[in-house]
């Protein structure tokens, strides 16, 4: 019951999840991401450059949906989930929050109006809000970015929002099994959100990470785990430090390597094979360089002037990757992958991995592609609109100061 | 500056009737002050102390030398600053000092024949005896005391003044609390230029939750609304050099709460200012623009701090510097609040509030904790630390019910942890007000005495304008208005939902009340 990109549809995954518990392994290598899987599949990705969020980012993105054979007939009627990234609501001098580090509101706007257009019947947006209090909203987030809900909330006829940290508007958490072989986490349990839909959107923005080496469409996925039920995400998920708590699900092998930087891409991978992305969306229009967001030292703005969208995350995230001059492949020891931690802001035990001389963090792409979730091989993968080589912007370079700023 | 051993006195001379010699009929509430300091002595001065900026440019010493020329007084044609703090003495070898103080005798003279109050600089090192008869001589308003100086000095003072002398004394305190109760009639206390920086271009690793450091006045301000009347408060620092929107925030931050900055020029900007130069003529006219618009709204003054949550206060805490940043980081997290004097606390001054932060009360005694206890079983908040009993072993802070409300006690507060968990421990409907998308502009909400006018004030500290902000509050007003020293006033819609009113405003260059009705 694959569709013509070779993702498995979500009713063949609802079936099929009932099934996965029962593939799997306890013990899994613990070494570097191995050899690509051989069904790993392979999607058209769509690059377009788009100098600022003034352009019509609505054309826009009906043109690259269209590039990336349509999703017409998967939306229409349906109900569309987009969960977009956010973070910290900080800020570098002279840019907002949507410019370089959350998602751009104009973006996520245009998508919504798109879908609407295409005829989705409700378009949920989520994300988790990350606050305690106890009226929390998912647009109150959203003002702290200076979003314009109510444009919003009218750009397609049915537009609602939920904070996904908890509970929401649901009575209980769905529960997600990984249908691929699991790495570090057989089941999730997530707002119910996540299961209420037909067609599910990651809108990520592509930028580097102090921890992960770069963030794009999969690592937005880490914030679909509720913290109302796991907790704090770092002791859980990043560091091991504690297991899942009563309720959800428990990893499978406690004795794992503890470090971040093998443990996160997996649990990653793991949070794609559960809940897989139907519409994959990076953002790079105004991005960030040398870290997520502007509390991480060394950070800066960046303009590569790019959107890539795809059907297959992986492929997705690996094209975004080709055009931020990476090499989708990289290993360990190659940027972005090869990493500097703040010292005051991580364990000391994270600072010095047992299995490397360096800090370093697994490529996700590569570790989806050995689970068969898609292919990080360039030379697979159909790239329509700009090509690769017109459209890439050298973070790297950029960071080192070794290309001219763009004005 | 600290007077040490020298408060009470102090105090003493200043709850003198604060009538003026007939000169200037303006009371200390209403002088808006500049520093004007020139003349031998304050060259002495900076060749003196070499913290202050060396006078080598030439230029900067001719201007400093000369600038009780009466000329200069026509920089205040216009302004609204009524009030100059000139040098007076600072205990140099007495030939200067005698030539100081006929330049400025006569210089003050011409300032009082345009109805400004003059007022001495007194510099650690002077006499008394050898400064108060001059100073009665040339009809000297006051004197500011600038720096510390030593036991005794405010008696010294009081002795050498004449017995009619009704001559206001301004200590600049080096820090609030130490004159917060007092019975002062002008509390002036040393401050910190305004301004905000990320914190990483600080060198410091921030988290996401992090925000940009701003140094700001406005809670020192705030901090002497112990008592519901508006006392004049004088905030002091000298900048060294500013562009003129650093100026005009110098301004706003001191008066958003309702004081006054000692308006204070750097050297090049007043040598450029006698020099007649377009661009800092241009800069003097923002910075009395913006105390035009300070002075245009001197009714905001008037208005009661809002706020649903009070902070109890301790005026007598060992530690009042702890207690301050409780003040200064509330603040900062947006979180409106009412500051409550720790010996006032009675079940009527806590009438009004939805929570208490009750953290300095350590312990609170049995009278305090049946007070709050009463409070919390009616509905309220307290947040309390482990002196309250019960304190968690491994997470920050426990909450537990208590009747109606809640009691939440923390295992080991600090402002800064505290601060931020106000934001996710009071609802919006508990706070009253809600800034979102501020994170370099600093909120103060007030209301005028009827409550039927509630006003938003904010800073915006970074040199980028901000914009899409949206002020949530939570009650039945018409109309929304914005006031900038931009413009007239702007009408700006409301979205109401669910008994909440949220505005948007769309842009901030620096200084806004937005006023509600």
């Amino acid at each position: 019951m694959n569709d013509a990109h070779g993702n498995l549809t979500r009713r063949a995954w609802l079936a099929a999840s009932g099934l996965a518990a029962s593939a799997l392994s306890a013990a899994r290598v613990q070494a570097a991401p191995q050899a690509p899987a051989r069904s790993a599949p392979a999607a058209p990705v769509a690059i377009a450059k788009v100098p600022n969020y003034d352009e019509d980012l609505v054309a826009q993105f009906r043109k690259m949906f269209d590039q990336v054979g349509g999703i017409q007939s998967q939306v229409q009627g349906k109900t569309v989930a987009i969960k977009v990234n956010l973070t910290g609501g900080n800020r570098f001098e002279g840019f907002t929050a949507g410019d370089t580090h959350w998602v751009h509101p104009k973006v996520v706007g245009a998508v919504t109006a798109v879908l609407g257009q295409l005829g989705a019947k409700r378009i949920r947006i989520l994300e988790s809000a990350g606050g305690r209090r106890p009226d929390t909203k998912l647009e109150d987030k959203l003002l702290q970015g200076g979003w314009d809900v109510a444009a919003l909330r009218n750009a397609a006829p049915l537009v609602e929002f939920e904070d996904t940290n908890g509970l929401g508007f649901g009575k209980q958490y769905s529960t997600f099994k990984v249908r691929t072989k699991p790495y570090i986490f057989p089941a999730f349990q997530l707002n119910h959100s996540y299961e209420d839909c037909d067609f599910f959107v990651s809108l990520g923005k592509a930028k580097n990470h102090e921890e992960m080496g770069i963030t794009m469409s999969i690592k937005n996925m880490f914030g679909v785990t509720p913290t109302a039920l796991y907790g704090g995400r770092e002791r859980i998920f990043h560091y091991g430090q504690v297991q899942a708590p009563s309720g959800a699900t428990a990893e499978m092998d406690p004795g794992s390597n503890r470090y971040e930087g093998w443990r996160l891409p997996r649990i990653l991978v793991d949070i794609i094979g559960a809940r897989p992305i139907d519409l994959a969306i990076n953002d790079a229009i105004i991005s960030t360089v040398g870290g997520e967001g502007p509390w991480v030292l060394g950070a800066r703005p960046i303009k590569p002037g790019l959107l890539v969208v795809g059907r297959n995350c992986v492929n997705t995230d690996a094209v975004t990757m080709a055009t931020m001059g990476y090499n989708p492949r990289a290993g360990r020891h190659e940027a972005p992958y090869r990493l500097y931690k703040g010292p005051g802001n991580h364990p000391k035990e994270q600072l010095t991995p047992s299995d490397e001389t360096f800090q370093y963090a697994d490529n996700m792409m590569l570790l989806g592609e050995a689970v068969g979730l898609g292919s990080a091989d360039l030379d697979k993968i159909d790239v329509r609109g700009v090509p690769i080589k017109d459209a890439t912007f050298e973070f790297e370079a950029f960071w080192k100061n070794q290309m001219p700023k763009p004005a | 500056m600290i007077i040490q051993g020298a408060k009470r006195s102090c105090i003493f001379l200043l709850c003198l009737p604060a009538v003026l010699w007939g000169v200037n009929p303006v009371t200390p509430g209403s002088w808006i002050p500049a520093r004007w300091p020139g003349g031998p002595l304050e060259l002495e001065c900076r060749t003196k102390a070499k913290t202050k900026a060396a006078l080598t440019d030439p230029a900067l010493r001719e201007a400093i030398a000369t600038w009780y020329d009466p000329a200069t007084l026509r920089l205040l044609e216009g302004s609204p600053v009524n009030c100059l703090l000139l040098t007076w003495s600072a205990g140099a070898d007495r030939r200067t000092e005698q030539r100081q103080q006929q330049l400025v005798k006569a210089y003050a003279a011409e300032a009082h024949a345009r109805g400004i109050a003059v007022l001495g600089l007194i510099y650690p090192g002077a006499d008394p005896s050898q400064f108060a008869l001059p100073a009665a001589d040339a009809r000297l308003d006051g004197f500011v005391l600038d720096g510390q100086f030593p036991a005794g000095f405010n008696e010294q003072l009081a002795k050498a003044q004449t017995p009619s002398s009704s001559a206001v004394v301004i200590p600049i305190a080096a820090e609030a609390a130490s004159i917060r109760s007092a019975g002062l009639p002008v509390f002036a206390v040393e401050g910190v230029p305004p301004s905000a920086r990320n914190l990483s271009d600080m060198g410091i690793r921030g988290s996401p939750s992090s925000e940009p450091w701003i140094e700001s006045n406005v809670w020192l301000v705030r901090s002497f609304r112990l008592a519901s009347v508006w006392r004049p408060v004088w905030i002091s620092y000298q900048p060294d050099r500013g562009t003129p929107e650093d100026y005009v925030r110098s301004v706003a931050d001191s008066a958003v709460a309702g004081g006054r900055w000692i308006v204070a020029l750097d050297d090049g900007l007043r040598a450029k200012l006698r020099l007649g130069e377009p661009a800092a003529v241009a800069a003097w006219r923002r910075i009395g623009a913006g105390l035009k618009f300070a002075e245009d709204h001197a009714e905001w003054r008037g208005f009661e701090p809002y706020g649903n949550l009070g902070v109890i206060v301790d005026t007598a805490a060992a530690d009042r510097e702890m207690a301050d940043e409780y003040l200064k980081l509330v603040g900062r997290r947006q979180v409106p609040y009412r500051p409550i004097a720790r010996s006032q606390l009675s079940p009527a001054s806590l009438t009004g509030f939805r929570a208490v932060l009750a953290t300095e009360l350590d312990p609170p005694t049995a009278g305090e904790r049946k007070l709050l206890a009463a409070f919390a079983e009616n509905g309220g908040l307290v947040v309390a630390g482990p002196s309250w009993g019960n304190p968690p072993k491994d997470e920050p802070f426990a909450e537990m019910p208590l009747g109606k409300g809640r009691v939440t006690v923390y295992k080991d507060p600090n402002p800064e942890n505290v601060a931020r968990d106000m934001r996710d421990l009071l609802s919006h409907r508990e706070a009253g007000v809600a800034a979102f998308n501020v994170p370099s502009v600093i909120t103060y909400a007030s209301r005028s005495g009827d409550g039927k006018r509630l006003l938003v004030q904010l800073l915006n500290y970074s040199e980028f304008p901000s914009t899409d902000i949206t002020i949530r509050v939570i009650g039945n007003f018409k109309t929304a208005r914005l006031f900038t020293p931009e413009g007239p006033p702007a009408s700006l819609s409301m979205n109401r939902a669910e008994g909440q009113i949220d505005v948007t405003i769309p842009k901030l260059v620096l200084w806004g009340g937005l006023l509600l009705e």
